[in-house]
């Protein structure tokens, strides 16, 4: 029984731990997509609490793209009903289609500093928020898992819900949009 | 573009939003705090306090309402110039007809007496 209550506790220290790794970049992801602190606060709350209630019996290994896909679905759901509520308040609110046209850009030089080095300290992290921000959310969304959360293309499919290629599509996409928008912006 | 290898300047975007995440206000933190405590309280089993305290409630008013039957039944028979209270106060006589079994088959056919009786209205036989 004691050792019963141990594994428990054991359980529940290692489930916390985890939750505590990805709580903030999960915040910031999902602040990235409703451009709303109290908004994105709600969503990562709804996102913890499916987590632990569907996927917390799961191997710890499988954990972060089964948070992530949670993530994502209550991202979905926000924008579904935020869509509804302009639909009824206003009109159609700004189309997130991946499919406009988005050309795929050409493999960058390896001795390029990149663009986020032309702007300095704050100037940069805000250029780079904007520029996350304007884009389609499944682009954004395999910028982050990739870059940010560093999962690989396999986990990152789990993650979003889509064939390894979708991913490959999407961050393809994300990286050479980023890439002219930082450098419109230096 | 081979998104297997990320352009090297994507490293400097994640150490950018790596520190927005560090940068996060005490108040947010705090409600992340709170958020994840209510996520992981999901997993405990549910104190059995509720349950206690419903069915205690439940026994106190069980216990109440026997009390009250029990003081209110002997003043009731009493006001009635009744038989005795001890017997009346709980029914006694009830209880001696659930109790023996001849009386139980003698009310059983109630209806056949009343039906006898019916046909001799004056009692004679």
């Amino acid at each position: 029984m004691v050792e019963r209550v141990d594994a428990v506790a054991a359980d529940e220290r290692t489930l916390d731990q985890f939750l505590k790794n990805v709580e903030r970049r999960a915040l910031r992801m999902a602040e990235l997509a409703t451009a709303n602190r109290e908004e994105a606060l709600d969503v990562v709350q709804d996102a913890m609490c499916g987590f632990v209630r569907h996927y917390a019996n799961k191997p710890p290994a499988e954990w972060t793209p089964l948070f992530y896909r949670v993530l994502d679905n209550r991202l979905n759901d926000w924008h579904r009903r935020r869509q509804v509520r302009s639909r009824w308040l206003f009109s159609w609110s700004r189309s997130t289609d991946d499919d406009e046209a988005d050309a795929i850009a050409e493999a960058p030089d390896a001795n390029d500093p990149g663009p986020l080095l032309r702007l300095a300290g704050r100037e940069a992290a805000a250029a780079l928020e904007a520029a996350l921000a304007r884009l389609p959310a499944r682009q954004r969304q395999a910028f982050l898992l990739r870059v940010w959360e560093g999962l690989d293309v396999a986990a990152t499919a789990k993650a979003m819900g889509c064939s390894e290629g979708s991913v490959k599509t999407h961050l393809s996409r994300a990286l050479a949009a980023l890439r002219r928008a930082l450098e419109e912006y230096a | 573009m081979n998104t297997n290898r990320l352009p090297p300047w994507t490293e400097d975007a994640r150490r950018l939003l790596e520190a927005s995440a560090q940068e996060l206000d005490a108040a947010t933190l705090s409600r992340l705090n709170r958020a994840r405590q209510a996520a992981l309280a999901q997993r405990r089993p549910r104190p059995a306090r509720a349950w206690f305290l419903s069915a205690g409630l439940a026994s106190a008013c069980a216990m109440l309402v026997a009390v009250a039957v029990v003081w209110h039944a002997p003043e009731s028979a009493h006001m009635k110039g009744g038989a005795a209270p001890t017997e009346s106060a709980i029914g006694a006589g009830d209880l001696d007809i659930v109790a023996a079994e001849d009386g139980l088959e003698f009310y059983q056919d109630l209806d056949f007496y009343a039906w006898l009786d019916a046909q001799n209205p004056d009692g004679n036989g």
